[in-house]
């Protein structure tokens, strides 16, 4: 219930908001975001962490009975992290906007909120239909606030966004598609439960099964996003208006992952584990290559918006990784990259709303101008440089960890099930460990220009009517919360780790019980696919080997545990 | 404490009792982050006063008067203070099953020993920066000291951390404060650039380090100390090791050193990662002595000395480590001989020390590594802290050329005779702290067996001669002789008062005005330096001098360190008769050192540690005495002054102009070559920084012409098909109304048709 | 069933007329608005001419409603009524402002959707 509140208060708002006058938009809307806020607060507080199972908080009610399709909402850990997070970049989207959005405010609020619902809708949907709709819905918003309210390209930006990633998703409605008229083959009636057609999914064979994963893949990796398919997000990133490039790197990537997270793996498992080293390779080219791109920007928020490809790498690498430390750490991550990349978003739009550009060629050396900007600048660099102590570093030394975990360790102490990356393992986590170097480059360097070094301000600049030369009161205490969120993430992240704990070892059952603990997968992949291994898959679910590797013993433990 | 029990057997089981520490332990670590906060608080409430000196230095204070008590109750034992959990999950209830860190603290002797120099130097340097900074009062005072409390902080947790991820928590969290703090100037481009190098320089070395911690993981099941060196595992590779059986250890266990060790090179500044060190000297010099020359710095050493079971196992690490330190030792002196910045020449000193330490760690004697540690932690901070002040009274002029007779101005003789005794120890002078250190690292490399250690040993001593002449280089040319000089280019120096004269003046500083400065050199008064900075000095010249009486306590175990690390972890297993039997040598009692080891190891080592035929350990004394010797000689003859003590040394009137001047020129580009660094940075500018540019580049074109290029060739495919059906749509309203008229025609004449 | 009740239907007065003359006259009619809309450039006529079209086949349908006794027919020819009320307010405003536009009822001169 609480959950339908949470998707319910922002359209009510939203609604305020469009009936009543244009002064009092903006303060609608952070009522109901703070109102938001605190319904989310209720609903951490009535959880059970220490459960598995996406059905807590839940709320059904029958909506196309024909179809089996119902409006259907609940909550596992991971979900319910993720709408926190949606939640509380909520009041600090619309905060932060307060100075930076002076025209048709109505229209921006609203849909601002419209957005949050969507958001929220997307992470506790239990019902496939519902999750697509949500999922599909945070285009419009996100398009009318790139189009009316972004930069001077806004319409290409806009236009490119809403047709790249709704290509994508169409791709991934056929995927589900498939897999929801398998279950009609198989059970005889209609339903879009995502429990009941996981089990489904689970039980085709190994070339349906990649062409399911190919199929979700294609949504998801775009809204990553994932190497190939990023350039969309550069663009959408540096024309979007502050708030929006917020809510895009600081949630709507995240609906990638989850979606990896919620669907790939546990709809594919059995080619999860055959495709998982192409998956690592192109989230690696990712981290390093868009790293390196980075370097090369002279616009700091396009920089920050590779950066934002470079990070989501780790993610996707942590999650292909399909083992407990390399999961927790992409969950986390999807987290924590919302923390410090939404945080130094926030902080260009300041710099941006003072002196209307972005450029570093223009403006530099800014530390002795803005200290309260340039201390609350460095620190969310390195929150995203990764330090320890800040909350960076807690997820991507575990998608680090998990990735090198699942290498060719069979047999060793720390290594229970799946050696998903093979021989490569090693050599994966080695080479997105170049990663971590080459964010040090990108973001010292921007760093250095823009707040060490002479002070250098563009020549027509002239104080802003508004603002104070430094951070105001309402930009501080904005930037507080995620900063205190940074470090308490960074210094005590072990209650996230249990939390997601149950629900992430479940998935990672899902698939590593498939897992022949065959440690040369990748070397003998287009053999396998010759073969007709799909069926060894399904064989092995549930089987006992006494003749197989200890790590096959590993894994059946755990799935035994995990249910 | 026990005695030695040098059987082979006995070591490689060597339980390792972990207790729990007292809570009061995490005062160590607590208080220098209280500082961290009460000082950002400052900040907040825009503190324009010394305020945060004094909190830091009273909270650094207590957290070494805690160290101390520690020190008094806790020696001899491995004690484990947990303060909260930190990285927690587990999938399983088996071994190896969880990945834990906690928040947590071990306490053994060599943390301790660590510990007792970091927090007593960084609270004297703390003293000493209350002065030295407060030209900046009220501007970036505040901000120095919050870096400076969360760097002994950060130490802390690298240097107490009770797991691996703590230590790289700490090992980044240096490099963070470091990166702040040499960026201090940060108007200075210079020293953004400085910064900059330092951080990325450091975090490919933390690569290295992130994948030794997760091979160990992977290996071993955990992360805590007190676990790994529990581990049976860990003590059957010892066992087989030490059996001779090197070959039974895993290839992955052997490589975690391999790869802790390029860690240790970063942090530490050994080649070939060490070119971020010099450039270090950027940040203000009580940062340079307590960061980049006594405590960080040694981080690596810390770490190999903590993880030297872990190294053991590996037959390429120790060897790999002895060779880098020892070549970066001849290094950097080589390069330290051709600098004229008197810090710069300490910066290259350190690195090359830091070579030193390296080299003994890795030898087979790991106390004489850390004894090294210790010393030079004292005279080195003394030496830069005495650079420092020069540096601070002589707006900011660095140069030796330009600097000459401070011994005889008045306010300068504290700053001399640290200088001096600073200078003796780090040449190598019999009988000070450094000459003891530096002759157990150099009498072990002729001990140790393989490898061709004699020829590092020859290095070794080859490099104490450089190290003797470039160390009193800078002590002749600028302490020595006529009273010259030239006060510094205030925009270049540190003591940079100019991005805020107003504010500067407003200050007021009593006793000396800044004003001078502006007046150009006719004008000029260097300002000695006032008592905290002279008390620090003396207090450090007295410390430095006491060093050496280290080597005297409980000389069975060779020294005080020795005693320190025969209950810890960098206790080395495989020598531990072996280090005794150096020992026997300091009193001369022969019989009562036999009397300890009487295995058949022993001999065999002996066996290979000659040197000329003699015991190193008996003779190393007299050799490397006389090439210290030679090397302060020779520095006195080419840059001494006239009428020095004996005549016949040195003839040099004038500040810029002595005898080495036309040595350089005769072997002229080989010095030149030097004092531009060996062309290394630029080499690595060329070799590395500028084609990664270029690939960044070429990544940026890919991907803005064939990535993106190719979406849109996607998206312009609609748009292609659009175009070929254009011409049809003429705009004439009656074009339209036919066109659908004939196409009902044509349905209509079809279904006619179809139907007949 | 069907045919005979609506052959008997149809009043005897008028049994001369068959469905097959009315389908006549709206074909007529409908082939008249056609030729008038294509060859016309008066955009009054033209709008005219679609109005002409309309009732053609709005007589079709009671034709064939009358012819089966079916009133969805019916129905529907009110709807099209109604909606060709509206449509001829509309055009007509809309007629007008074009005139303002170009002072001409030339139907040829608007051609902005040419390709």
């Amino acid at each position: 219930m609480v959950l339908l509140l949470l998707i319910v208060i922002p359209l009510i708002c939203a609604g305020l908001i469009v009936f009543n006058p244009r002064e009092q938009a903006k303060y609608i809307a952070a009522g109901g975001s703070l109102v938001s806020v605190v319904f989310g607060v209720v609903a951490l507080a009535a959880f059970n962490w220490s459960q598995g199972g996406m059905d807590q908080l839940t709320f059904t009610t029958p909506w196309v009975p024909a179809l089996g399709l119902n409006f259907d909402i609940g909550a596992d850990a991971v979900s319910l992290l993720l709408i926190a997070l949606t939640i509380l970049l909520g009041p600090i989207c619309v905060i932060g906007s307060f100075t930076a959005v002076v025209e048709n405010q109505k229209t921006f609020y609203a849909w601002l909120l419209i957005l949050q619902s969507a958001m929220v809708g997307v992470f506790c949907a239990r019902d496939l239909v519902l999750f697509y709709i949500c999922f599909e819905f945070t285009l419009i918003p996100m398009y009318i606030l790139i189009a009316m309210f972004g930069s001077s390209n806004r319409r290409k930006a806009s236009t490119k966004f809403f047709l790249y990633t709704f290509t994508g998703s169409v791709i991934a409605l056929a995927g589900f598609a498939y897999v929801a008229w398998q279950h009609s083959v198989f059970t005889g009636e209609w339903s879009f439960n995502m429990a009941a057609l996981g089990e489904t999914a689970r039980a085709l064979n190994a070339s349906q099964q990649a062409w399911v994963l190919l199929a979700l893949m294609a949504g998801f990796a775009v809204k990553v996003p994932l190497f190939p398919v990023h350039t969309w997000l550069p663009l959408a990133h540096t024309e979007a208006p502050t708030a929006g490039s917020v809510i895009l790197a600081g949630v709507l990537l995240k609906l990638g992952t989850y979606g990896v997270y919620k669907f790939a793996l546990p709809f594919a498992p059995a080619a999860v584990l055959d495709y998982a080293p192409f998956m690592a390779v192109l989230a690696i080219i990712g981290i390093v290559y868009a790293g390196l791109i980075c370097w090369v920007q002279t616009d700091i928020k396009k920089l920050v918006a590779y950066s934002s490809v470079s990070h989501l790498g780790f993610c996707m690498l942590g999650l292909f990784a399909v083992n407990s430390v390399g999961v927790t750490g992409s969950v986390l991550y999807m987290i924590s990259h919302g923390f410090s990349t939404g945080a130094l978003f926030l902080m260009i739009g300041m710099m941006y709303e003072r002196y209307h550009t972005r450029s570093m060629k223009e403006v530099s050396g800014l530390g002795s101008k803005m200290p309260v900007w340039s201390t609350f600048m460095v620190f969310f660099v390195m929150a995203s440089v990764g330090l320890p102590g800040l909350n960076g570093f807690v997820s991507e030394i575990m998608c680090l960890f998990g990735t090198f975990q699942s290498g060719p360790w069979t047999g060793q102490a720390g290594v229970t099930p799946g050696a998903t990356f093979g021989m490569l393992g090693p050599v994966f986590a080695a080479f997105a460990g170049t990663g971590m170097i080459v964010a040090a480059i990108y973001l010292l360097y921007m760093t250095g220009k823009i707040v060490w070094g002479p002070t250098r301000e563009p020549d027509d600049h002239h104080a802003h009517e508004v603002l104070p030369t430094d951070l105001s009161a309402r930009e501080i205490g904005v930037l507080l919360p995620l900063a205190a969120g940074c470090l308490v993430f960074g210094l005590y992240p072990a209650p996230l780790m249990k939390a997601v704990e149950a629900p992430v070892n479940d998935t990672v059952a899902y698939v590593q019980s498939l897992n022949t603990g065959d440690t040369g997968r990748v070397m003998v992949w287009t053999a396998a696919h010759e073969d007709d291994h799909g069926s060894d898959h399904n064989a092995d679910h549930g089987d006992t080997h006494t003749d197989e590797h200890a790590q096959d013993e590993h894994s059946e433990d755990h799935s035994g545990e995990g249910h | 404490m026990t005695s030695i029990s040098p059987t082979l057997a006995s070591m490689a089981d060597t339980a390792l009792h972990v207790g729990s520490a007292p809570a009061w332990v995490l005062a160590i670590p607590l208080l220098p982050m209280l500082a961290v906060v009460l000082n950002t608080f400052s900040a907040i409430f825009r503190v324009k006063t010394k305020l945060p000196a004094w909190i830091t230095i009273a909270c650094l204070a207590g957290s070494f008067l805690a160290t101390a008590f520690a020190f008094m109750t806790l020696s001899g034992q491995t004690n484990v203070a947990t303060g909260w959990k930190w990285f927690d999950l587990s999938w399983g209830a088996g071994q190896g099953q969880q990945f834990i860190a906690d928040f947590g603290f071990y306490i053994d002797n060599l943390t301790l020993l660590w510990m007792l120099f970091v927090t007593g130097l960084a609270t004297l340097i703390a003293v000493y920066a209350s002065e030295y900074m407060e030209h900046d009062v009220g501007k970036g005072y505040t901000r120095f000291f919050v870096a400076f409390g969360l760097f002994v902080f950060s130490m802390t947790c690298l240097v107490m951390g009770d797991n691996m991820l703590m230590l790289y928590l700490g090992w980044e969290g240096v490099g963070l404060c470091s990166y702040l703090l040499i960026g201090y100037f940060y108007k200075k481009p210079a020293a953004v650039a400085a910064a900059k190098k330092a951080f990325i320089v450091n975090r490919i070395g933390d690569l290295g380090l992130a994948i030794g911690v997760m091979l160990t993981f992977v290996h071993f099941g955990t992360l805590e100390y007190a676990q790994l060196f529990q581990s049976e595992q860990l003590a059957g590779y010892i066992a087989a090791v030490l059996e001779g059986r090197a070959g039974d250890v895993p290839l992955m266990a052997q490589l975690i050193a391999v790869f802790l060790m390029i860690g240790a090179f970063g942090k530490s500044a050994q080649f070939p990662l060490y070119v971020w060190l010099p450039d270090a000297m950027e940040g203000p010099t009580p940062v340079s002595a307590l960061i980049h020359a006594a405590t960080m710095v040694t981080a690596g050493v810390y770490l190999i000395a903590r993880m030297l079971p872990v190294f053991l196992l590996s037959e390429w690490a120790l060897p790999v480590v002895a060779w880098v330190g020892t070549f970066t030792a001849l290094l950097a002196a080589t390069i330290g001989m051709a600098q004229f910045d008197i810090k710069r020449i300490m910066a290259y000193s350190t690195v090359s020390q830091l070579g030193y330490m390296f080299a003994g760690i890795a030898m087979l004697s790991s106390v004489g590594g850390v004894y090294h540690v210790v010393t030079h932690a004292f005279f080195k901070a003394l030496l830069f802290l005495c650079c420092g002040a020069v540096m601070h009274g002589f707006a900011g002029q660095l140069d030796l050329r330009k600097l000459s007779g401070l011994w005889h101005m008045k306010g300068w003789r504290v700053v001399s005779v640290g200088m001096l005794v600073g200078c003796l120890n780090l040449a190598g002078v019999p009988f000070t702290a450094g000459f003891f250190s530096k002759d157990m690292i150099i009498a072990e490399a002729f001990v140790t067996p393989g490898y061709g250690y004699s020829l590092l040993g020859w290095t070794l001593l080859f490099t104490a001669g450089l190290t003797a002449y470039y160390t009193f280089r800078v002590f002749f040319r600028v302490f020595t002789g006529p009273v010259q000089y030239e006060p510094g280019d205030e925009h270049h120096g540190e003591d940079d008062h100019s991005h805020d004269h107003a504010q500067d003046d407003a200050h007021g500083h009593d006793g000396h005005s800044h004003e001078d400065h502006a007046h150009g050199h006719d004008h000029f008064h260097p300002h000695p330096p006032r008592f905290a900075i002279n008390f620090v000095l003396a207090t450090l010249s007295v410390l430095a001098v006491l060093a050496a009486g280290l080597y005297f306590v409980s000389p069975e175990k060779h020294g005080w360190v020795g005693d320190m690390l025969e209950e810890s972890t960098a206790h080395n297993l495989y020598t531990a008769d072996h280090s005794a039997a150096a020992m026997f040598l300091i009193d001369g009692d022969a019989h009562a050192a036999h009397d300890t080891h009487a295995d058949a190891a022993h001999g065999e080592h002996a066996a290979h540690g000659s040197i000329l035929g003699f015991n190193p350990h008996e003779v190393m004394y007299y050799i490397s005495a006389i090439f210290g010797l030679t090397g302060i000689g020779l520095a006195a003859y080419l840059h001494g002054p006239r009428g020095m003590v004996s005549g016949f040394l040195g003839n040099r009137v004038e500040a810029g102009k002595c005898r080495m001047d036309a040595v350089a020129k005769a072997f002229d580009p080989i010095p030149r070559w030097a004092e531009n660094k060996w062309y290394v940075d630029e080499f690595y500018h060329f070799l590395f920084v500028r084609p990664l540019w270029v690939v960044s580049y070429i990544f940026q074109t890919i991907d803005k012409l064939l990535v993106d290029g190719l979406v849109n060739l996607f998206g312009y495919l609609p748009r292609l098909l659009g175009r070929g059906a254009q011409p049809g749509q003429s705009g004439v309203l009656h074009g339209y109304a036919l066109s659908m008229a004939g196409g009902v025609g044509v349905i209509l004449f079809i279904v006619v048709l179809v139907t007949l | 069933m069907m045919t005979t009740l609506a052959q008997s239907g149809f009043p005897e007065a008028m049994s001369s007329l068959t469905l097959f003359h009315y389908l006549f006259i709206s074909a007529v009619m409908f082939t008249l608005g056609l030729i008038g809309f294509v060859t016309r450039r008066n955009l009054i006529v033209m709008f005219l001419c679609t109005e002409m079209m309309f009732q053609a086949s709005g007589i079709a349908l009671i034709a064939f409603s009358r012819f089966y006794l079916e009133y969805t027919g019916q129905v529907f020819v009110i709807f099209v009524l109604t909606v060709a009320a509206a449509e001829a307010a509309m055009a007509l405003a809309l007629v007008v402002l074009l005139f303002r536009r170009h002072e001409t009822l030339d139907g040829s001169v608007w051609s902005l959707l040419k390709g």
